[in-house]
């Protein structure tokens, strides 16, 4: 069967069960899993991924990138005796197929020559299904020149200043297809479309350089729509007031440092939630898995139901059915149906993301959060979507605003750092704004705040309500060894906290 | 493997066949396997082959990329096709003359059978050795042991024709007692160059200090940092100092800043792919030979790297350090070396009145402030409090915060023995451990 040659990739899910091409493939893939289960695996799966991206990234008058990728290929994983192998390949040929199958069972008994305590899956039930992203325009029927229209012409308004070094806007779009086969008897496929954007503009003045990025950093935000969601951004409309801000920071005064009262908008509230909530309620790096390389968690399994994490109106869930979200699928890697579930409910630890593997281990099954980047990679314990659940009573950004006697206002980040434990974070911010009297009184740049994790959620006592809450998209979440990406979503609204240190202590 | 002579055969077809003015392809394929393990117990265990082809046009002044997985001429032909009906739409790029034309280059020795050859089965017994020494310690291991081989090929119209193979074996060991826990790693093209019994007790001694972890207050300290702090650090200055873009954009330290003095007289940074620890790829992505760069020379900051787009714009000649087609990130150093001192660690102890041994660090971020290189992160794996010369305790992890200028500003000993770090095969830092007065830590982890 060809593979990335730019003709597989624009099959979309109806012609996945086509006759030929992934129909031979699908074959090859079944009977490489019964030839593992006849061999005398415990369990075996088979993931085949095609995958189309394209990537622009236009800075000041040049296009800087441009290009489009399409990969595909296959990954075979077997568990031998309670060990787990894998073996992935870039030829989706029936000879490939035979010997990567072959690859997989010889790393796993070579795993198994160290094995202390097999492993066992739990009883999640195998799933035959499909599922799509729904979308409106699919952004590779877009044309090139429409795409780089819209950048040139918000970029061209954020230069409208010399005081504006670099102006940067980037669009990437990407088209999933997946199959997955299990010898449990699992069959799904899936076919997932992600779209986004974002502008920035980055002024330097003698030794200060000061960013504002629109609608948040790092590429701005995605989601599993088409094009409309970039138009829905309103990049051009924006572009302005990014300029301005920019500029304005050059002339603003640094943020002070000191205990203050914090209001966190839902641009940078989403790194916090990723970082502090997402990451230490990962099974695998509470068990030690990830000890050496990501780190592990403070979270630890005897917490659970007992650990006061955040103040009584912090509720966190894990949710993958959220539609349009890139933290959202049918079914995860493992094909276990995607699902909501608490993980922070009134403050307290209730639960983690997990997996077939893990979840057993606290007695519970898996809660569906298992996610290879791509064919070639095994799947992980990742974030769906991990959602901080907006405030009950009535309470929008302004009115925040104008119930804080004294605090500081923080936008879109700018540094995100934080220890193995996911317990000391410290993140810089793009703006803030000085609040005095529940008034924003003054922008200040350069913020920094930092903090532990359940002391500074336990100090949160007000969350926006649900008109103030959004899901954003981060399409750049590092994880594992060899790393993989993933992309994750986190719904938020803007929130309060008391007394957090803001500055670095000297 | 498939060899010098049948991948440039492909790509030069490709390059016959191709419908733009200009074509270059680059090729990088091969087998990657990689050994997970925690609690002295394999739980990961992967290997993938793959190959992948970028293959960039230009038309006149304008270039489109295209990236597949395949090295089938028809395939490749028609991706060609593909990235010349992107390459029309975006604007003329003046700063792009033409594909460089061929300028020699010397293979570097970054193959070796041994590690092509290195089982799955060869990684576990290699592991098992290793758990049971840490067993007669009473500790557990964590980490990962990688091996791989693989060809990285670039062709293009004008005559380029550059191949290199590579093979890397990594490992990482990380000894876990209930008190604490340490890192050794080590990095070879060659797998028999290692030696797995002294990284591994080199890691076991240092997690038996690991222990009645006590938390020290904040405020500065005198440290000395191991080789793999450094790494974390150079990786950073790579991005936001040393890197085409961060220069011509004027956001790095070094922008209109040339043969200013940012750093101590005693250091020196420099990228290089032929140094005595570790040998890297002897060309880039566009096939130039990379060239040995000095990036700042006893302090003073002589420039960055260029690939040959960003060259012209800045009015400089390329060093051969292009970046992969189409990444937006302009040229890179890959091959960050600091160059070494006369001192030792443990003469560096026994000068520290008062002071940290740091030994690595985590998540670092250098985005806070790049004028000032301004750089917070963690300290992890074994943190000591040195007094009167000697280690006399293990301290909890801090967090730091901290300009790099002026803590390479403050130096007051650099390590003759360096260290290769890296994660992959072609890229690598090669760094001492230094001392540096006056450290500034701003956190502690705690719950």
């Amino acid at each position: 069967m060809p593979c990335g040659t730019g003709l597989v990739s624009r099959r979309i899910f109806p012609k996945l069960t086509a006759k030929g091409g992934l129909r031979e493939t699908k074959e090859w893939l079944n009977a490489a899993l019964n030839d593992l289960s006849r061999a005398g695996v415990d369990y075996a799966d088979a993931r085949y991924l095609d995958r189309e991206s394209e990537s622009i990234t236009v800075r000041n008058e040049q296009v800087a990138g441009l290009s489009r990728k399409d990969d595909c290929g296959f990954g075979i994983r077997v568990l031998y005796k309670g060990s787990w192998g894998f073996a992935a390949s870039a030829r989706p040929t029936e000879a490939d197929v035979t010997a990567t199958a072959g690859r997989a069972l010889e790393v796993a008994k070579a795993s198994y020559l160290t094995q202390r305590q097999p492993v066992k899956l739990d009883e999640s039930p195998p799933h035959v299904g499909r599922y799509r992203t729904r979308f409106e325009v699919d952004p590779f029927a877009v044309s090139l020149d429409r795409k780089l229209e819209l950048l040139f012409a918000a970029l061209k308004i954020l230069r409208q200043d010399k005081g504006i070094a670099v102006a940067e806007g980037a669009m990437s779009f990407y088209r999933t297809e997946k199959l997955f086969l299990s010898t449990e008897g699992a069959e799904v496929t899936q076919s997932i479309l992600e779209s986004g954007a974002g502008i920035e503009a980055t002024a330097i003045e003698g030794g200060d350089v000061q960013r504002r990025s629109y609608p948040t950093s790092m590429g701005g935000d995605f989601a599993a729509h088409g094009y409309e969601f970039v138009e829905s951004l309103k990049l051009v409309e924006n572009a302005e007031r990014m300029r301005e801000e920019a500029l304005a920071l050059l002339a603003a005064e640094p943020c002070p440092a000191g205990n203050r009262d914090l209001i966190i908008d839902s641009s940078q509230l989403v790194l916090q939630v990723h970082e502090s909530c997402g990451h230490p309620t990962e099974l695998d790096r509470a068990l030690g898995t990830e000890i050496s390389y990501a780190g592990g968690s403070f979270l630890t399994p005897d917490k659970v139901g007992k650990f006061r994490y955040g103040s009584k109106i912090v509720d966190i869930f894990g949710d993958a059915t959220i539609p349009g979200s890139i933290g959202s699928f049918g079914y995860d890697d493992e094909g276990v149906a995607a699902q909501r579930f608490p993980i922070i409910e009134e403050g307290v630890f209730v639960g983690y993301l997990t997996s077939r593997e893990t979840a057993p281990i606290l007695g519970r099954q898996s809660s569906g959060a298992m996610r290879a980047e791509s064919w070639n990679h095994i799947p992980l314990i990742r974030m769906i979507n991990i959602n901080l659940e907006p405030g009950e009573e009535q309470l929008t950004l302004d009115d925040l605003i104008a119930d804080t006697k004294e605090g500081i206002l923080v936008s879109t980040n700018k540094a995100w750092a934080i220890d193995d434990l996911r317990l000391n974070f410290q993140f810089g911010c793009e703006i803030a704004w000085e609040i005095k009297h529940g008034k924003r009184v003054r922008m200040l740049k350069n913020p920094v705040y930092t903090g532990i994790t359940p002391q500074f959620w336990g100090s949160c006592d007000a969350i926006c309500d649900r008109s103030e809450w959004r899901v954003w998209g981060l399409p750049n979440c590092g994880k594992g060894e060899p790393p993989q990406t993933m992309h994750v979503a986190h719904g938020v609204a803007p929130a309060r906290f008391r007394n957090v240190e803001v500055g670095v202590k000297k | 493997m498939i060899g010098e002579q049948r991948i440039l055969e492909v790509l030069r077809r490709v390059v016959g066949r191709s419908p733009a003015d200009g074509t270059e392809l680059v090729y990088m394929g091969g087998r990657s396997d990689l050994t997970r393990y925690t609690k002295s117990a394999i739980h990961q265990n992967v290997s993938e082959e793959d190959t992948r082809v970028y293959v960039r046009v230009a038309e006149g002044k304008r270039l489109g990329v295209v990236t597949v997985n395949t090295l089938e001429e028809e395939a490749l032909v028609r991706t060609a096709t593909r990235a010349l009906e992107l390459a029309r739409h975006p604007p003329e790029n003046p700063f792009f003359k033409v594909f460089p034309r061929p300028a020699g280059y010397e293979r570097t020795q970054t193959y070796f059978e041994a590690t092509a050859k290195f089982a799955p089965a060869a990684r576990a017994e290699t592991m098992k050795r290793i758990f049971a020494q840490a067993e007669r310690l009473g500790l557990e291991v964590a980490g990962a042991f990688s091996t791989g081989e693989g060809e990285v090929a670039v062709l293009n119209s004008n005559g380029v024709a550059a191949y290199q193979p590579l093979t890397q074996a990594g490992i990482t060991i990380v000894p876990v007692s209930k008190e604490g826990m340490s890192r050794s790693s080590a990095f070879s093209h060659d797998v028999s160059s290692i030696d797995f019994e002294r990284v591994a007790a080199k890691a076991l001694e240092r997690c038996t200090l690991n222990r009645n972890q006590q938390e020290m207050p904040l405020g500065q300290y005198d440290v000395i940092l191991e080789p793999r702090c450094l790494a974390e650090v150079m990786m950073w200055l790579s991005f936001i100092a040393f890197g085409s873009n961060s220069f011509i954009e004027g956001t790095s330290f070094l922008a209109g800043k040339l043969g200013e003095r940012s750093m101590g007289e005693n250091v020196t940074i420099y990228d290089s792919v032929r140094e005595p620890e570790a040998q890297g790829l002897p060309f880039d992505f566009q096939g130039s030979p990379k060239q040995r760069v000095t990036l700042i020379e006893h302090g003073i900051n002589r420039g960055v790297v260029f690939d040959s787009i960003s060259a012209n714009q800045a009015k400089a000649r390329p060093t051969g350090h292009a970046g992969l087609p189409g990444s937006p990130y302009g040229a890179i150093p890959w091959n960050l070396c600091l160059g070494p001192g006369d001192s030792s660690v443990e003469e560096m102890i026994a000068s520290c009145q008062r002071g940290l041994l740091v030994s690595n660090f985590h998540y670092v971020n250098g985005f806070l402030d790049p004028k000032k290189a301004l750089m917070t992160g963690m300290t992890r794996y074994g943190t000591f409090f040195i007094e009167g010369g000697k280690i006399k305790h293990a301290v909890k992890n801090l967090r730091w915060t901290e300009s790099m200028l002026r803590a390479l500003s403050n130096v007051q000993a650099i390590a003759r023995e360096r260290e290769v770090i890296t994660d992959e095969a072609v890229s690598f830092a090669v760094m001492p451990a230094v001392y540096i007065k006056d450290f500034t830590f701003t956190g502690v982890q705690k719950e």
